[in-house]
């Protein structure tokens, strides 16, 4: 027998799958700390990469400079210095992606509130029908 | 008057949810085709991807692809005709195209939009219009958005400048040839004051729009686009940017034009359409075709009764149901 109360809240449901709730159900398939830590993580290697082409641009903006320094210049030192702004760059890159994908994560928590509820509803609705 | 117009939005909005699997690759296709057609103008340097044909099959492609797709498309255009013209000017692009994806648009897919838009708005000149929309229709977020693709824009548009130094073919220039465009990119003073006019407009329409005041839509916009001038104009005179005043002034208005469509159509409206969802459960499939009841309807035609002495019929009963 076709249900119209169940058809109505699966449609429902469907809808929300399909569009909004898209990517809130992939969030929600992660724990919050498991969701963060992966995002920081791409976050951190494509400010590498971001990285290593501004440090690139840098060196070819002013090749000839750069050829003539590179003999007399310490070249631990300015490795050091190199690696201190590599450092500071991730770590500004990656604080700002925390901050923003812990939003991003309690967000989709709350909007599928809603649909926790109605997964409930739904699994009532089933209960209803087995008992008839 | 402002009733007709009210009434052409219900009928454009029920016309818009009727036909919308097919409105949208319409509108998809043309897009794709004008940000082309537009690109290939302005820096139509590889003769190969200027002929119609190409442009028709890959805006077609793009009419039902993903909407990131037709920037994709208009990136990779862009890219070849400047290889076309010099292999170091496709490398700095591209690169600070990877720049923008890897820092920024990672974050906010949806923005990367602005970035086509914005190009293509300057071609048409009327860029104005660009961060008037993002400030009424999205967060101030979207300025940093907005800053992309003027940036994208101005450096295009200082290749095209320089397209004859760029341009020879000449193996012990290229070095030099990346300086040049390196230094088009880091000191274009136009460049700099567009993006913080820019930023300012998305700023403030934005704020203006959230607060509790009668029109503050309007205001919002009309703030805006003052704010977008003046700094435009007061940049003019200290940097000597050598921006038109007139296309300002023009552009700026055509603008607001724009912006005020953008509210006609975009205040207030919940564009919820027509849905088509499968599912199944243990005994069935199903394909529902879910249609929105429409809580605002056009007004139906009232009959004015002259004849007062019969009491008129509850109307209630002769409403057509949606």
């Amino acid at each position: 027998m076709l249900n119209e109360e169940r058809i109505k809240l699966m449609t429902r449901m469907a809808s929300y799958e399909e569009h909004e709730g898209k990517k809130n159900v992939s969030i929600g398939s992660y724990f919050r700390s498991d969701y963060i830590s992966l995002q920081v993580l791409k976050s951190v290697i494509s400010a590498t990469i971001a990285f290593v082409i501004l440090c690139g641009a840098a060196v070819i903006y002013d090749f000839e400079v750069f050829m003539q320094d590179i003999y007399n210049k310490d070249l631990l030192a300015a490795g050091r210095k190199l690696l201190l702004v590599y450092v500071i760059f991730v770590a500004v890159y990656a604080v700002i992606s925390y901050i923003v994908y812990s939003y991003r994560y309690s967000r989709a928590r709350k909007s599928l509130r809603q649909y926790y509820n109605n997964l409930k509803q739904l699994s009532l609705l089933y209960e209803e029908e087995n008992r008839k | 008057m402002m009733k007709t117009l009210l009434v052409l939005k219900e009928q454009i909005r029920n016309f818009y949810g009727k036909y919308e699997i097919y409105l949208i690759p319409l509108f998809k296709f043309l897009l794709a085709l004008l940000s082309l057609l537009l690109i290939n103008g302005a820096w139509g340097y590889m003769e190969k991807l200027k002929s119609f044909p190409v442009v028709l099959i890959v805006a077609l492609m793009c009419s039902f692809l993903p909407m990131n797709c037709i920037i994709l498309a208009a990136a990779l255009f862009m890219l070849l005709h400047l290889y076309a013209l010099s292999v170091e000017c496709a490398l700095v692009v591209f690169a600070v195209f990877l720049l923008m994806f890897l820092l920024y648009f990672r974050f906010s897919p949806k923005d990367t939009l602005v970035v086509l838009f914005l190009p293509v708005c300057f071609l048409l000149k009327i860029p104005y219009a660009v961060p008037l929309a993002m400030g009424l229709l999205g967060t101030p977020v979207a300025a940093v958005s907005v800053s992309c693709g003027v940036m994208v824009y101005y450096i295009l548009a200082y290749i095209a400048e320089n397209q004859a130094t760029l341009g020879v073919t000449d193996a012990e220039n290229g070095m030099q040839k990346f300086k040049v465009v390196f230094d088009g990119l880091l000191n274009n003073k136009a460049m700099l004051v567009t993006v913080a006019a820019f930023a300012v407009t998305v700023i403030l329409v934005y704020l203006i729009r959230r607060m509790s005041i009668n029109h503050s839509w309007t205001i919002a916009m009309m703030a805006g686009a003052l704010a977008d001038v003046v700094i435009l104009l007061l940049g003019d005179l200290i940097f000597d940017t050598n921006i038109s005043i007139a296309g300002t002034i023009l552009g700026t208005i055509a603008s607001l034009a724009i912006a005020k469509l953008i509210q006609f159509f975009a205040f207030n409206v919940d564009y919820s359409r027509t849905e088509l969802v499968q599912f199944e459960d243990d005994e069935y499939y199903y394909y529902v075709k879910a249609v929105p009841k429409i809580t605002l309807a056009t007004p139906e035609k009232s009959v004015k009764r002259i004849n007062t002495q019969r009491k008129a019929p509850a109307r209630n009963g002769s409403r057509p149901r949606y």
